[in-house]
């Protein structure tokens, strides 16, 4: 459809002329419903998007028609009274609004000899039902995920948070496809500039199509040129409300079960749902694990080089020993070795990612046993050279942010090259350089390596550590900056003595 | 820009310890061990204490006109050219500053980690992750420095935990053995390398802090912290190696770090125990570079200093690369004409600028009095 046509054009007496007018404008689509019925003296219009909306509903609908003493003066309040019956209606002046009507789901009523009609909603498609989250697995807390459709993903958050300070604003995004997104957050603990900012970001996009939340990340994030995200998405609603109860805002878009959260920080990739659905201090343990496979998924194989090419005296003599015998018949440099075995190994989960579900199983076949066992017989490369490469691939799959993950994929590659050059000096410039990066970042204005940098000492009972409820009295403070006292200091109640 | 960033108490104090630590950790062991023989870590305690008093003289300076860097106070108190013309000796200070500092860097890789990758990689690298570290600025800087510190931290205690049990007490006696004057003189060595240089702090203290109050006592705290470091660090390595090896060592921090052995299975980590120094050497070089990069940006009258940072960069980096032609040089240089040098621009003409400043301010409020 052509954006520029004139749209607004007001709908005409006749009913014939607007009747051919849609046609037209919709290019004759089969699935355009458009059925003629008699309206008590009057002839009238039923049209709607087969499939989108719900046949059963329109079809009781034309059932009751009004008798034929209506007088034609009255026949549109008839009508508005029966569209009442269907569920919200709105009275339509305009082509543009039947459009909009008809293409979300909407049934459109117009009367011959008026120039006014009824849309009426009717929206009844088809949709997924609510299932397991695939990419945010818990072992304890809810099973439900969102889903496509954006109604159902804002009732799945209000269920959560019944409060008349949880507010919802939706506009439209995208100048071809319409696509609805929604702001919710919590009115009283949000910080007021971020709610402002996320609406300024958002109305500047000019985009003709957004079809995933992925389109509106990149258009709304704070800095396009770093590896790091600095939106992050759930497709959880516990994780979502406990982010909204934070003060942070969510933005859903119709179409894709992933919701974005604004701002983030460095540290929400490494707290998981479940981490305040356990026991604080294994928790705690856990998210220490996490910071660990950080370090070895980005430093891991990187160290390795380094360690082999240029500060062999680190190793214990036995470990060397038996490091240098199976390396002797390597014809590679540790370097090209890692390089090899890591670029075979992002194969394979590409690979194992876009493959058909039952080749899968082949993919992991032909992984493990030809590329692992066959290249270390074959001495392409060495043992312990493919220990390293699982052990980081491992220790990515710990990190909970997928998109940190991916990032951290990247950059090893870079680390890696700088160690096969300097050696441990080449890391720990990489290292400097990197953490010089993430501090220059901000999300939505909320410096992203706090609170670590900027230290805010109140902040640091979630981030390594993982307090219990009754110590987590307050709210991140560079996020909520207004509210954010959350609870009163509360000891857990106990026995009496 | 400049004036708008604002970095905090506790980001500044950091910061003030990493300059403070800077080469300082690595090289000074050497120079004091020299001169004051088995005392040398009682040479750095003295030191250390002239330095806390010099510190109290830029804090001073730093307050006449809290809202001004030091260029902005020297124009405001010498007027615009002599002012301008008083800046260049900073200026230049602080420009072989950053050249020498990088050598020194260099100069360790390359004579002690990695014989056969040539000094100009590795100024070149470190170099450009200064160049990267200024033009993010210096608010990223502060933040930088306060995740690298618990990092800092664990090194160094892990350092100086596993090598305490090779001391041998014996070797720092008999203690007050050396006259005054020995001590003295590696007591200004200290002095030169750790506490003189704090002058670029000056760039920006107190005008880029979030409080007035307070800042003094948090530029103490990061001499007092950073100097304690150095004055552990003399102290094991007079203790471990020996007064005699230290001197003749040129890095005996590292010769220290070998000593490292835990469980008889972790051994040789002194690489690791490198990191330490690299962030360090980092922050003394882009202190050193943010001196003279936003002296020059301000001679030159220029708002904002970071369309400089690249072309300066290049300049500092090439310049480290010439600087010294040799070690013997480098170490002749720094025992002989540094001194006097460091003690010139750092000492005497802030003590001048001190007595000009409070002469100015008294004239500038009389006329406000009597209003």
């Amino acid at each position: 459809m052509d954006n520029n046509m004139p749209q607004a054009e007001p709908i005409k007496v006749k009913l014939q002329p607007n009747i051919d007018k849609i046609r037209k404008d919709l290019g004759n689509s089969d699935d355009i419903v458009i059925r003629e019925i008699a309206f008590g003296v009057a002839r009238a219009a039923i049209i709607y998007t087969d499939g989108l909306a719900d046949k059963k509903m329109i079809t009781d609908f034309i059932l009751e028609t009004p008798d034929q003493t209506t007088e034609r003066d009255n026949l549109l309040e008839a009508l508005k009274e029966l569209a009442q019956k269907l569920g919200d209606y709105k009275e339509i002046t305009n082509f543009q609004e039947i459009y909009s009507s008809i293409l979300s789901g909407g049934t459109v009523l117009l009367l011959d000899g008026c120039s006014r009609g009824v849309s009426a909603s009717t929206q009844g498609w088809k949709d997924r039902s609510i299932s397991e989250p695939i990419s945010q697995v818990v072992v304890r807390g809810p099973q439900e995920g969102f889903t496509e459709t954006l109604r159902t993903n804002t009732s799945m958050i209000r269920r959560k948070i019944k409060n008349p300070n949880l507010w919802v604003e939706t506009r439209q995004i995208g100048k071809v496809t319409k696509t609805d997104v929604a702001i919710m957050y919590i009115n009283g603990i949000v910080n007021g500039k971020v709610v402002k900012e996320v609406r300024k970001r958002l109305d500047k996009i000019n985009i003709d199509g957004i079809l995933e939340s992925g389109y509106i990340e990149e258009l709304i994030q704070d800095e396009t040129y770093s590896p790091f995200p600095t939106v992050n998405n759930s497709e959880r609603p516990d994780s979502v409300a406990a982010a909204l109860l934070e003060g942070r805002v969510a933005i859903l878009v119709d179409g894709t079960p992933f919701v974005l959260i604004v701002p983030t920080l460095f540290i929400s990739f490494f707290q998981t749902a479940e981490d305040y659905y356990q026991r604080a201090d294994i928790s705690t343990l856990l998210r220490m694990i996490r910071f660990i496979s950080l370090f070895i998924a980005m430093v891991g194989p990187a160290l390795y080089i380094g360690i082999t090419t240029f500060h062999q005296e680190l190793l214990p003599t036995q470990l060397l020993i038996s490091l240098a015998a199976q390396r002797e018949g390597v014809p590679f440099p540790a370097f090209i070795e890692a390089l090899l075995m890591e670029i075979t190994f992002e194969i394979l989960r590409e690979a194992g990612i876009r493959m058909p579900r039952p080749i899968g199983q082949a993919v992991s076949i032909v992984g493990t046993l030809v590329i692992g066992q066959a290249a270390v017989e074959a001495g392409i490369v060495s043992a312990s050279m493919v220990i390293v490469v699982a052990i980081t691939a491992i220790s990515s799959f710990v990190i909970t942010g997928y998109s940190m993950a991916i990032s951290v994929r990247m950059l090893r590659f870079v680390i890696m090259g700088l160690a096969a050059a300097f050696g441990v000096f080449g890391i720990v410039v990489a290292l400097i350089a990197l953490v010089m990066h993430l501090c220059s970042l901000r999300s939505f204005g909320v410096p992203y390596m706090s609170p670590f940098a900027p230290f805010i000492p109140d902040d640091h009972k979630d981030t390594i550590f993982r307090l219990p409820h009754w110590a987590m009295t307050s709210r991140p403070r560079l996020i909520s900056q207004r509210n954010i006292i959350r609870e009163q200091m509360s000891r857990p109640a106990k026995p009496q003595k | 820009m400049i004036n708008s960033t604002k970095i905090s108490l506790r980001q500044f104090t950091i910061l003030t310890m990493f300059y403070t630590i800077g080469t300082t950790i690595l090289v000074i062991p050497s120079s004091l061990a020299a001169d004051a023989k088995q005392n040398a870590w009682l040479a750095a305690a003295v030191g250390w204490l002239i330095g806390l008093l010099i510190v109290y003289l830029y804090i001073s300076l730093g307050k006449l006109f809290p809202e001004l860097t030091l260029f902005g106070f020297l124009e405001r108190t010498l007027g615009k050219w002599f002012g301008k013309l008083v800046s260049l000796a900073f200026i230049f200070f602080f420009f072989t500053g950053a050249a020498s500092v990088l050598y020194y860097m260099g100069n360790f890789m390359t004579t002690q980690v990695m014989p056969e990758t040539p000094l100009g990689a590795f100024v070149l690298l470190f170099g450009g992750l200064v160049v990267m570290g200024l033009r993010l600025g210096l608010e990223v800087l502060a933040r930088t420095s306060e995740i690298l510190f618990p990092w800092f931290l664990i090194l160094f205690t892990v350092s100086t935990l596993f090598v305490s049990p090779e001391i041998d007490l014996e070797k720092i006696k008999p203690i007050l053995d050396v006259g005054m004057k020995p001590t003295l003189k590696a007591a200004l060595s200290f002095l030169g390398t750790a506490s003189l240089p704090l002058v670029a702090f000056l760039m920006f203290f107190p005008a880029n802090l979030n409080h007035t109050k307070g800042a003094g006592k948090a530029f103490f705290v990061g001499t007092l912290l950073g100097g304690i470091a150095i004055i552990i660090v003399t102290f094991m390595s007079i203790s471990v190696l020996g007064a005699d090896f230290t001197a003749r060592n040129m890095y005996p921090s590292y010769a220290l770090a070998k000593k490292i052995n835990i469980a008889n299975f972790i051994q040789r980590v002194e690489i690791l125990m490198a990191g330490m120094w690299f962030m360090s050497i980092f922050f003394k070089t882009t202190f050193y570079a943010y001196g003279f990069i936003t002296g020059i940006a301000q001679l030159c009258g220029c708002k904002d200093y970071r369309p400089l940072v690249l072309p300066c960069g290049m300049i500092f980096i090439s310049y480290s690369m010439i600087i010294y032609p040799n070690v013997v040089y480098m170490m002749d240089f720094d025992s002989t004409v540094y001194i006097p040098y460091v003690i010139t621009v750092c000492l005497l003409l802030p003590l001048l600028l001190y007595a000009t400043g409070l002469m100015r301010k008294r004239m500038e409020q009389k006329p406000s009095a009597s209003e």
